[in-house]
């Protein structure tokens, strides 16, 4: 067994790169990307791990369509589904056994080839109780949101500053799909879709692929300067029935308490320097505030009202723009965890925010977040 | 060195046509077999893994989610993988990484399907992509037929002497799921019923195949230092290995099929296994068409090249035979698809552990599970014995 | 890339499906069909599942109970829907709701109606958590999950 893995390089495209390429020539291409990056050849790599989705390909055992592609051939490689973070998890569990001393870690959706994301998430739901209701992501969102609201007094407002945040520091990403600077008067006008949920509290839907290279403590300090440690991670999946489910407190908060007794951190706002966690609805950044731990429940709209967590917050979240301004349902997991890496390495360019020592990315799948997953990286 | 993994229990339901439980309930019924075997609650499992076919094989996306309340992982870690006809396998050594990774002690791995409520060939024709071989793979029959001509024409083996190693193959295992009672098909044949079965897809017939059933298995990882805490002997672990050929379906040979034998090789390195037909008592190969197996025969190291035939005319890995292939019967006689890798894994676990009841293979030490997948594309193995 | 015009191909892919209800759910929408909603009650927790279970999620226990609950409830939640997907089971607009219906431990997910739901802001005066709601039976129920229409404001 080993005692640390690192993360030694990480590589990205977005969605007008790939959006014209087919998922094995995208495939190919960002993991040729990261091995260039890192100086190391197909051959010598341990084991590769790839996230993606049957459903959000249109292709069973969607893996083996790009087993090749992504540098498998004759390799030790498989696959998890369904978030992208799951991928990188399984590729820490893999190098810390001690039987590989690297994993290419990686993951690729493309939205525009398949049915929309409502049509996909209905299919979350099973054919008997909650299918029929015409349950999806969209209105499971809404139904926490709305619940929230009515709980603590989140306001509209307050879930249009995410928005204004998030697409505003999108314009530093060149990675990112939706970059605009919206006000909080063009969020509360937009479409309403599902109230309380308007067109723009929403995300997009796009198409990215993301590949980060992982290596033992050893072979991380012969490959970079700059090696990101893997300080903590926890995941946690909930009750299915969304009735059985408390919509306000949940996963994502023994996700983190495990992460942070791992990386030794009790005080998040003090000692994380920049998140980057998966809203793909505005409300549940300020949720998602919370349950990490940031503030205390109920206070997720007053953390933003003080703009703690802007580019010049106490603690940035999304200086990528999050989900807001990119969404690969499966990739978008992977997406945080390099743009995490990328904040500790110092190499996020525009985006990058000062001084960070440690960074938390957040991953989210399923209806109104019933997997969540939280990593901790640092120097 | 890294820490050492044992198997501590199993469960797994009757296989066949389960009309009688929803999908939920079918992987329920594993799960409470498999803590049963361990005596052990859900409290006591610190994660869970699970995977079946694409989930478009039970019409719910994101099956973990769909069953997290099934799969016992309420509040906990809970991670799905799916790799087609070796999900199974995937599944254990997704579950042994866990555990190997000394962050997780004990871990529950559930392998599920339940394919009666579809058409699975619908389904799997969806893994071919769309551009170049959907149209013509026709689901798995295709492809191992095919892939049953190159064999024989390779070694220039006579199509009479190849089929009638096939057929001895099905009836041995046939008769072997007899023993089983979870196993979907339990009936008596002879060499002459397979022979004169309907083709299905030249060369290959009826009796040659696979069922499609339903059916979950669950199987309990645990940490070596904890293993004595649990009732039933443990088996190790002592290797594995996963390998993998390109996505095009003619860019490999797949009669010297590299990523079987890279497969069983690095298993075997990891194991310290120098002769596999003298030092692995027991196999349960992957096995969804016959003619198959005796390609994986040879990618085992079990015989040489073109020698497959020979083992089944000697009947060395018959029943009684110096390495008896598949006791459970094996996929031929029961493939609830997504758990079928782990059952290999679950079946080589009893067998090793003298807790195979009718099936066992008398003082069995060493067992091989292996599982494939995709178009003859995907291969997975695993070792497992009582010496730890 | 050179400037050659790059193609998509497109398929709709049909995958008939007969899922299996089991003993449980069977028996659940027999009763439905009687104009009865029926949970489970977990012996280790006691909480009343609804829909009825084979088994509790959090216990891992089997539960045998059956216990009928009330057709009326209190509304934890709602949404309503104004937005189009390919394949939506029910067309926009429509409310979508979590009801905690009297006697069960857990919500229940169905439709809201009964008030004019092209008006945001009646809905919002008419629909509030907290509200208490009573189903609105089918004609003629048929043995599925929308032999229930909505669920209604209860009028005071």
């Amino acid at each position: 067994m080993t005692k640390k893995v690192a993360i030694v390089a990480v590589a990205q495209m977005g969605h007008d790169e790939i959006f014209n390429l087919n998922i094995r020539e995208i495939t190919y291409q960002v993991v040729k990307s990261l091995l260039a990056q890192a100086g190391i050849s197909r051959e010598e790599i341990g084991t590769i791990i790839t996230s993606s989705s049957d459903y959000w390909q249109g292709i069973s055992c969607s893996n083996s369509y790009y087993y090749d592609a992504v540098g498998g051939y004759l390799k030790n490689s498989s696959k998890t589904e369904e978030d992208g973070a799951f991928a990188f998890l399984y590729g820490y569990l893999r190098v810390m056994s001690g039987h590989f001393d690297t994993a290419v870690v990686h993951a690729v959706t493309k939205m525009s080839e398949v049915p929309e994301s409502s049509t996909l998430t209905n299919m979350y739901a099973d054919p008997f109780f909650q299918r029929p209701i015409g349950i999806d992501d969209l209105s499971a969102a809404a139904l926490q949101a709305n619940l929230y609201m009515a709980r603590y007094g989140i306001t509209e407002e307050q879930a249009a500053k995410v928005v204004v945040k998030n697409l505003g520091n999108a314009r530093n990403n060149p990675y990112a799909f939706k970059k605009e600077k919206v006000t909080v008067e063009d969020v509360l006008k937009s479409e309403r879709l599902a109230y309380p949920i308007k067109a723009l509290d929403c995300a997009p839907e796009s198409d990215a692929t993301c590949a980060i290279l992982l290596a033992s403590e050893e072979k991380a300090k012969q490959l970079t300067e700059m090696p990101v440690w893997i300080k903590g991670v926890g995941w946690s999946v909930d009750d299915y029935f969304l009735g059985d489910r408390n919509f306000l407190n949940g996963g994502l908060k023994r996700a983190a308490q495990k992460a942070y007794a791992m990386a030794g951190i009790s005080k998040p706002l003090g000692e994380i320097n920049v998140a980057e966690i998966c809203e793909p609805y505005s409300y549940q950044e300020l949720l998602w505030y919370e349950q990490l731990g940031f503030c205390r429940e109920g206070e997720g709209g007053k953390f933003i009202d003080k703009g703690m967590t802007s580019l010049d917050g106490k603690l940035p979240v999304n200086p990528s723009g999050g989900v807001l301004a990119a969404n690969p349902y499966v990739a978008r997991g992977l997406i945080r965890i390099a743009e995490a890496a990328l904040q500790v390495m110092g190499e996020a360019e525009n985006r990058q925010v000062p001084d960070v020592k440690t960074a938390l990315a957040h991953s989210t799948h399923g209806l109104a977040g019933q997997h969540h997953s939280v990593v901790i990286l640092g120097k | 060195m890294s820490r050492a993994v044992a198997i501590v229990g199993f469960g797994q339901t009757k296989q066949g046509r389960r009309d009688d439980v929803s999908y939920p309930e079918l992987v329920y019924g594993a799960v409470k077999a498999a803590f049963e075997d361990a005596q052990i609650a859900p409290e006591d499992i610190d994660a869970v893994v699970s995977g079946s076919m694409p989930a478009p094989m039970e019409g719910v996306n994101a099956p973990h989610l769909y069953l997290s309340d099934a799969l016992a992982a309420f509040g906990k870690p809970s991670m799905r993988v799916a790799t087609c006809g070796s999900t199974g396998m995937s599944i254990a050594q997704m579950a042994y990484y866990h555990v190997a990774s000394g962050l997780f002690d004990v871990v529950l791995a559930v392998g599920h399907e339940k394919m009666m409520e579809n058409d699975p060939q619908g389904t799997m024709s969806t893994v071919a992509e769309p551009f170049f071989q959907r149209p013509f793979l026709a689901g798995a029959a295709g492809i191992f037929s095919m892939q049953s001509n190159m064999y024989a024409h390779r070694y220039n083996i006579s199509e009479e002497r190849v089929r009638q190693a096939a057929a001895v193959i099905s009836v041995n295992h046939h008769e072997n799921a007899l023993d089983n009672p979870f196993a979907h098909i339990r009936m008596k044949i002879t060499v002459e019923d397979v022979l004169n079965s309907k083709v299905v897809s030249y060369p290959v017939r009826l009796m040659d195949i696979c069922p499609a059933s339903d059916g979950a298995a669950a199987v309990i990882f645990v940490a070596g230092e904890k293993a004595k805490r649990f009732p039933q002997k443990p088996a190790w672990v002592k290797g594995l290995y996963y390998a993998g050929d390109e996505a095009f379906f003619g860019d490999s040979d797949k009669v010297v099929w590299e990523s079987a034998i890279i497969a069983a090789r690095e298993s075997y390195r990891m194991a310290g296994i120098q002769n596999p037909r003298k030092e692995i008592d027991v196999a349960e190969v992957y096995n969804p068409f016959t003619f198959q197996e005796l390609i994986f025969y040879e990618c085992f190291g079990f015989c040489g090249p073109g020698e497959a035939c020979r083992l089944v005319e000697e009947g060395v890995v018959l029943r009684g035979g110096e390495l008896p292939c598949d006791p459970s019967g094996g996929v031929l006689c029961s493939n609830p698809i997504g758990a079928t890798g782990l059952i290999r894994v679950g079946e080589a676990a009893l067998q090793v552990t003298g807790r195979a009841d009718k099936r066992q293979v008398p003082g069995a030490k060493t067992a091989l599970a292996h599982a494939m997948g995709g178009m003859d594309q995907l291969n997975g193995i695993m070792i497992i014995s009582s010496i730890s | 890339m050179d400037q050659t015009e790059v193609k998509f191909l497109e398929q709709v892919i049909y995958l008939p499906y007969r899922w299996a209800m089991g003993p449980v759910f069977t028996r659940f929408f027999e009763e439905f069909k009687k104009k009865k909603i029926m949970g489970t009650r977990c012996p280790k927790c006691n909480r009343v599942l609804v829909p009825a279970r084979m088994f509790c999620p959090r216990c891992f226990v089997d539960t045998k109970e059956w216990v009928q609950v009330s057709d009326k409830g209190v509304i934890r939640t709602w949404a309503l829907i104004t937005f189009k997907y390919s394949g939506q089971p029910i067309q926009p607009p429509y409310i979508t709701g979590l009801i905690d219906l009297d006697g069960a431990h857990v919500g229940f997910l169905h439709c809201i109606g009964g008030t004019d739901l092209t008006d945001l802001e009646n809905v919002k005066k008419t629909i509030k958590i907290g509200g208490r709601v009573q189903a609105r039976w089918r004609e003629k129920p048929q043995g599925n999950i929308l032999d229930i229409e909505y669920f209604e404001p209860i009028q005071k």
